[in-house]
């Protein structure tokens, strides 16, 4: 059966009633994920964070699979999930570098550093220092291609709701991305 | 979760056994996810223990269908569950399985007086049959492993897995738990375990001719055509009449029935039929 006429033919069950959720980190592309995971739990059992959770009803047929709410609990990126996964819903990452969970987006309108307000809150709760998000000249952040989605800029935002939210896309979807990755300009690394 | 009646029908020897080892997994899964091990892990169709990644079958087949190529990462723990079945038959149906164990519990508060009706595992061949295939065909369909999402043993054990784990309260797989055992308790009797169950019913099939069942002494069987032995059976089979897909899961009831030792539970020759 042809992908086309699949999705077709799910379309009336697997119409998404809520945006996609954020995924753990190594999940195969959203196309593919709900039908390798087979719900078995093992990737939360793992966490020790307890940042996975099953989807609820309101996502369809992809009920059960597991998603990360960032602002409650993100990924803190220790990789113990995708190797617990038997079905390859998850492939196991070496460096965590090459995670792409998803993708952060300022809300300029919050951020309080656009505002003026001296605020680098994101950038100290970022696990990739200086090189998923940089400071422009204003100090204000900007997220680079390096961000791999993980959340804890989300999470520890001190705007209300956050001024920083993480867009998901699971891995396969940004291989392109990640194939131009070799450019990206290096922060001050190590300086902090 | 056996029922009020310790003394009722079906206890013995072997049925004492079998109580003990079910308890021991019911307990097993329950304290897993308290754990958050990571060599001891997982829920009844996906369970890892130590170097050994065990997945059932009919979970794996789905996940296959729905989610592609991939999925073939089951492979490896999919032999030796398949191995155990055709050795033993759906074993892990009456001797692991805490949604089995929930199953003949209610079946036994509501029905101690009835009687299996003649032909009873027959009739849920055809059942059994279309419910692995619609759920099979349907993962392929819809692109989400139903034969997995649906299976009974994951709905029972996943349930604490998703409470303690993710600190949630488990909503979907809680109100799926809940219409299975709600079908258990108002549809035909032990329905989900001997018609719907995908991974028992793919078990069921994958016995060889010649595994380990009770066995029959034809000459010793002093019943007269309703037979003790089949109305001790959980899933109502004539161990009189044993056929090879019959999904008899070696629970050896029929052993502990027997008032004129003509059923046994080990010894040689080949079962019938």
């Amino acid at each position: 059966m042809s992908g086309a006429a699949r999705e077709r033919a799910a379309g009336f069950l697997r119409r998404r009633l809520a945006p996609p959720p954020l995924r753990p980190p190594g999940a195969r592309p959203e196309a593919e994920f709900a039908g390798l995971c087979i719900r078995c739990g093992r990737c939360a059992e793992v966490c020790p964070y307890r940042a996975l959770r099953p989807a609820g009803f309101a996502r369809g047929l992809e009920a059960g699979t597991p998603m990360v709410v960032a602002r409650e609990a993100p990924c803190w990126l220790c990789m113990r999930c995708p190797p617990a996964c038997p079905s390859g819903a998850l492939e196991p990452i070496r460096d965590l570098r090459r995670v792409r969970m998803g993708l952060a987006v300022v809300d300029r309108d919050r951020c309080y550093a656009f505002m003026g307000i001296v605020c680098r809150t994101c950038l100290d709760a970022c696990p990739l220092q200086g090189e998923a998000i940089r400071q422009d000249d204003d100090l204000r952040p900007v997220v680079t291609d390096r961000c791999v989605g993980c959340g804890l800029c989300e999470f520890r935002c001190p705007a209300e709701g956050s001024a920083i939210r993480v867009r998901p896309e699971a891995s396969g979807d940004r291989a392109a991305a990640a194939a131009v990755d070799t450019g990206g300009a290096r922060g001050p690394g190590g300086g902090r | 979760m056996t029922g009020a009646g310790a003394s009722g029908p079906g206890d013995g020897r072997w049925t004492r056994r079998r109580r003990a080892v079910q308890a021991l997994f019911a307990a097993f899964y329950l304290v897993l996810p308290f754990l958050g091990s990571e060599r001891l892990a997982g829920t009844m169709i996906a369970l890892r223990v130590g170097p050994v990644d065990l997945a059932e079958p009919a979970s794996a087949a789905s996940a296959w269908l729905a989610g592609g190529a991939a999925a073939g990462a089951l492979l490896g723990g999919v032999a030796p569950v398949v191995l155990l079945a055709a050795l033993l038959g759906p074993v892990y149906c009456s001797w692991a399985c805490p949604f089995g164990l929930l199953s003949e519990g209610i079946d036994r508060l509501r029905s101690r007086r009835r009687r299996w009706p003649d032909r009873s595992w027959e009739r849920a061949r055809l059942p059994r049959l279309l419910s692995l295939a619609a759920l099979l065909g349907g993962s392929l369909l819809l692109g989400a492993p139903l034969a997995a999402i649906l299976a009974p043993p994951r709905l029972a054990t996943a349930l604490p897995l998703e409470a303690v784990s993710a600190r949630v309260v488990p909503a979907v797989t809680g109100t799926l738990l809940l219409a299975a055992l709600a079908l258990e308790v108002l549809g035909p009797r032990r329905i989900l375990c001997r018609a719907l169950c995908p991974a028992g019913g793919l078990a069921a099939w994958l016995r060889l001719p010649f595994a380990w069942r009770p066995r029959l002494d034809a000459a010793r069987c002093l019943c007269p055509e309703v037979a003790l032995c089949h109305q001790r059976c959980p899933w109502g089979i004539d161990p009189r009449r044993m056929r090879r897909a019959d999904g008899c899961t070696c629970c050896m009831a029929c052993v502990d029935g027997c008032p004129s030792g003509a059923l046994v539970a080990i010894r040689g020759g080949p079962a019938r039929g």
